[in-house]
């Protein structure tokens, strides 16, 4: 394949970059995909139960609805302001989000899922092509799956992360900045002129204590020693220095749980080549995420499960998604194992795959509602969840694993979704309607 | 490829005749090199979807398409990746609508048509001034 040699002979030439790709507003954005009467106009997306706004539209965010508002204090207003509210539509976003993870991975075979709308994607090439590339995968995204995202290139992840965040906010750019490509001093005035915590993993309380010391802008971080940063903060800040400077140190991350999801991906020190041996891998992510759930006391709706293959070997590469929803609200380990199973058929069995990972998505309390006893999970009942996490704790990860074991589901005894569009991918009765009039 | 692909390589020419003398049964516990070869039942996604990742179903409501044989309730398969032609069968978003019509690119304009007199055509200067959400690639018609 001459795109193979091609791209070897790059890779000597240039380092490897990483582009961040990301979703505008995704939840917005996957509702105006099906509803394009949605287009232009304020739209706010609601949390779990209808609780507050999780995503806003620019033209909400316009209207002054700050992020996290309830919507209580949203609704009297609504209608003056001719705003469009729809609660959240897991299953729709984790469709659309699997299919833009399943296009993003044939743009490159070193592919890191980030989160239910963002991946991190290793490229390689000169400025231009780079450039280039990324307004390719802008148009392929918003083409192929309907919805709009931005690229940010750079050498390291925090800084791709800023060029993302550049490319959002500067409609010059459109939708594309590749950080290496912008003049030094235009780099240098616009980390001067962004808070820390604008960056990649500062919070509120870390720039707090940033500030008592002096730093106050990304700028002054990236100047800071880092060696004193560790010292005076942590490892994890010494790595955004270090980053900001061009020097990529951030690792895969293994396990981030967010206020909307929890992740779980791994690469493995031997490629795995079959169906059967992913599915003892997907079987121990899926417990150990089912832990995590019930130690937040959290349940889980929606699953994705993905595996992928290495960037060394770009003539055999896969990628395969899955998207289930689960029968009801859950943390069970059993339920989930299975789910998790889905991805099975679609492995090309020889084919060396080495990364595997799971999401679990439309996160809600535990016991926000509680099922009628009969269509209550057997297994949670049983407390295998916790017996299973007793025993790893006592003997060991991986000391104890499931088996297969008949589910049995209920309906979702549904939390308030008043304003829920249809599930216009996964559901047969609920396919968008095209008018023939 | 240098990777050891399994028995289903192993297998091809050796056992294909004696699958199709004996299929099945088998004894219990034997490892039917058969279901390598006979577990591809047909698969309509395989053959109605080119690409997962922009391939749609939407329902049909209305009956401006009849002469396309596309009736009320109708599903069909739209690819949003294809690039639409003339007499494409394209969804197009028309008022914030999505719109199935019959895309006509003629010399002197753009025109969105029912297949279905009753209806009146759509004209537009060029293809730009339309948001086509897909082209529709199969009907699946309810007989």
């Amino acid at each position: 394949m001459s795109d193979t040699a091609a791209s070897d002979t790059a890779a000597l030439l240039s380092p490897h970059q990483i582009a961040l790709v990301d979703v505008n507003c995704f939840y917005a954005s996957a509702e105006r995909a099906f509803d394009p009467s949605l287009e232009g106009r304020p739209l706010v997306v609601l949390s779990n139960n209808d609780g507050c706004a999780v995503t806003r539209s620019p033209e909400a965010k316009a209207l002054g609805i700050p992020v996290g508002e309830p919507w209580f204090k949203i609704a009297p207003r609504a209608k003056e302001w001719g705003l469009e509210v729809r609660s959240s539509n897991y299953e729709l976003y984790g469709d659309i989000s699997a299919r833009v993870m399943q296009l993003l991975g044939r743009y490159s075979a070193w592919l890191e899922v980030y989160s239910i709308d963002e991946a991190f994607l290793g490229v390689k090439g000169t400025q231009d092509e780079l450039r280039r590339l990324g307004h390719s995968i802008k148009a392929a995204v918003r083409r192929n799956v309907g919805v709009p995202v931005c690229v940010g290139i750079a050498g390291t992840k925090t800084l791709a992360k800023l060029a993302n965040k550049w490319a959002k906010n500067n409609p010059g750019l459109n939708g594309v900045c590749h950080w290496d490509a912008m003049p030094a001093p235009a780099r240098e005035a616009l980390m001067a002129r962004l808070s820390v915590i604008e960056l990649w993993g500062v919070a509120a309380r870390l720039t707090k204590r940033l500030n008592s010391q002096g730093i106050y802008s990304i700028l002054d971080l990236a100047r800071a020693d880092p060696v004193r940063i560790r010292d005076r903060f942590s490892v994890v800040l010494m790595r955004t220095v270090l980053e900001l400077r061009g020097t990529a140190c951030i690792p895969l991350e293994e396990e981030r749980i967010g206020r909307e999801q929890l992740i779980f991906s791994r690469s493995f020190s031997t490629p795995i080549t079959t169906a059967a041996d992913l599915r003892q891998v997907m079987s121990v992510y899926a417990q150990q995420a089912s832990a995590r759930l019930a130690k937040h006391g959290l349940q889980a709706k929606l699953l994705t499960a993905f595996a992928g293959t290495s960037h060394y070997n770009p003539a055999d590469t896969s990628y395969p998604t899955v998207c289930i929803t689960l029968p009801m609200p859950t943390a069970d380990p059993v339920l989930l194992t299975r789910a998790s199973h889905a991805l099975l058929p679609k492995i090309q069995e020889g084919i060396k795959y080495v990364r595997a990972g799971i999401m679990v998505t439309d996160l809600r309390p535990t016991g926000q509602q509680s099922p009628l006893p009969a269509f209550a999970n057997p297994h949670e009942e049983r407390g295998i969840g916790t017996l299973l996490e007793d025993i790893s704790r006592r003997f060991g990860r991986g000391s104890v694993g499931l088996g297969h074991a008949g589910i049995r589901g209920g309906p979702d005894w549904s939390m308030q979704r008043t304003m829920l569009s249809p599930r216009y991918t996964t559901n047969w009765d609920e396919l968008p309607l095209v008018k023939a009039a | 490829m240098g990777i050891d692909i399994g028995p289903r390589v192993i297998d091809a020419g050796t056992s294909l005749l004696s699958v199709l003398i004996s299929p099945v049964p088998v004894a219990a516990g034997y490892p039917s090199p058969a279901q390598d070869y006979f577990d591809g039942r047909i698969d309509l996604n395989e053959h109605l979807i080119k690409d997962i990742t922009s391939t749609y179903v939407v329902r049909v409501s209305g009956d401006s398409m009849e002469g396309a044989g596309i009736s009320d309730g109708d599903e069909l398969i739209v690819n949003r990746a294809l690039d639409p032609k003339d007499g494409s069968v394209v969804i197009a978003v028309l008022d914030g609508e999505l719109t199935i019509k019959r895309l006509r690119i003629t010399a002197s304009g753009v025109v969105l048509q029912a297949d279905n007199p009753r209806y009146p055509d759509i004209r537009v200067p060029a293809l730009s001034d339309l948001v086509i959400w897909g082209v529709a690639t199969r009907c699946l018609h309810h007989v």
